[in-house]
């Protein structure tokens, strides 16, 4: 490599204003099924961290939301399993990343969605050891009343034992 | 005083920050603790929407009025440029750059930045621009200020901005803070100090006398690279 690669930071306390000011920030123009994901952001000692950022990413559609009081965040977007497929035989997923003051350096994770058979042939969920895959396979939330937003829940765990996976893409 | 430096890193650990580097207190209940799940760049469908679709106005990228006041931030004004480059030297067009930072006086308008340094109240601190097609940014803001912070006895911020990368995918996403060249706060700093030693330069922001304009503004520059936009050619992943 010619060039040498610029070294992360945190996002620090202050963030909210520059990032997050503007909801004309979240697309979510694309068709197909809207879904609600709700969860919470937990450190090492089961507090909800209220300082960090998600963003969402997938083909047609990005969201960033900040978490609340409680680590609790809450964002809206297309279910994967009804978007226009990509090329590959990977399972419905949405790309994760997480910021927060106290993160060096931005986290990786996806979310899962329970009964996709896919999910036993999905190329990055293979290579996560069987014991910890639960944690990236978000659990059905308790609302389907509206047929139209289908609602999940994806609780993110920074540290511990049940610690979410997270991913080193190279 | 010993510093306990974890061993998980997300990246290159020559060049990117362990999660736990406990002189920053803030990483001792947040760091992953269990290792990565390492994944091939090459079976991942890098998706994203991009980040054309951001509404960006040029007055954004000026730090110095975008309050819209009026009046314009007090302190010592300064251009901010540099280019978002990819690790072969490549140009990034098209990414959304973000800066947001502390005034002249070293006081956020943040509603949780409360010690006494003084609001300016021409001054948001926020700004955003997008790469030209050679990869450029540019800035006109006021140098901030050093502030105060509570993770030690005594502990102070060394004059930062901090700068959010966004590229095409998630893989071109990366948040950061750049610094300003002989500042002696530098080598107190635990944040600036987790990135490994021989790194750590390029997070710093060179004064530039090319940059600088007379009888208006002092010039800095700063390039940014990012990974992640090396292994499939572009026009290959289009139609997603
Ligand atoms: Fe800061």
């Amino acid at each position: 490599m010619s060039h040498l690669l610029t070294p992360s930071q945190t996002v620090g306390p202050y963030f909210h204003d520059a990032l997050l000011g503007c909801d004309a920030f979240i697309s979510a123009e694309a068709p197909g099924q809207r879904v609600r994901i709700v969860g919470t952001v937990v450190d090492g000692a089961g507090e909800g961290v209220p300082d960090a950022m998600i963003e969402a990413w997938q083909g047609n559609c990005f969201s960033r939301v900040g978490t609340g009081a409680g680590g609790i965040f809450e964002f809206t977007t297309i279910h994967p399993s009804s978007a226009p497929t990509d090329r590959t035989t990977a399972a419905p997923r949405i790309d994760l990343v997480i910021f927060a003051r106290g993160l060096l350096n931005h986290l990786v994770t996806r979310i899962y969605f329970p009964d996709e058979h896919s999910n036993e042939r999905d190329p990055v969920l293979r290579l996560v050891p069987p014991a910890r895959r639960a944690t990236l396979i978000a659990q059905r939330g308790p609302s389907h009343a509206d047929a139209r937003e289908a609602t999940y829940r994806f609780d993110i765990v920074l540290q511990g034992g049940d610690e979410t996976v997270f991913f080193d893409v190279r | 005083m010993t510093t306990t430096i974890g061993e998980i890193v997300r990246g290159d650990a020559a060049v990117f920050p362990p999660y736990l580097y406990d002189a920053y207190r803030a990483t001792i209940l947040r760091a992953p603790l269990l290792p990565m799940v390492e994944v091939p760049l090459s079976i991942v469908d890098r998706q994203g929407p991009g980040a054309a679709w951001f509404p960006v106005q040029p007055i954004d990228a000026d730090l110095t009025r975008n309050a819209g006041m009026g009046g314009e931030a007090l302190g010592q004004r300064i251009i901010l440029t540099g280019r978002l480059l990819d690790a072969d030297g490549r140009p990034v067009p098209d990414a959304l750059v973000e800066v947001w930072q502390a005034n002249a006086a070293g006081r956020y308008i943040h509603k949780n930045d409360q010690w006494p340094g003084p609001l300016d109240p021409n001054f948001l601190g926020l700004g955003r621009c997008r790469t030209d097609a050679n990869g450029a940014y540019r800035f006109l803001t006021v140098r901030p200020g050093a502030y105060p912070w509570k993770n030690h006895e005594n502990a102070w911020r060394p004059a930062h901005v901090h700068f959010s990368v966004l590229g095409r995918m998630w893989s071109e996403r990366m948040i950061t803070q750049m610094y300003f060249a002989d500042d002696p706060m530098l080598s107190l700093d635990p944040i600036y100090n987790a990135v490994p030693e021989a790194a750590r330069a390029r997070l710093v922001a060179a004064y530039a006398h090319d940059v600088t304009e007379s009888q208006w503004a002092l010039g800095w520059r700063w390039d940014i690279v990012i990974a992640g936009s090396t292994s499939t050619p572009f026009e290959e992943r289009g139609n997603a």
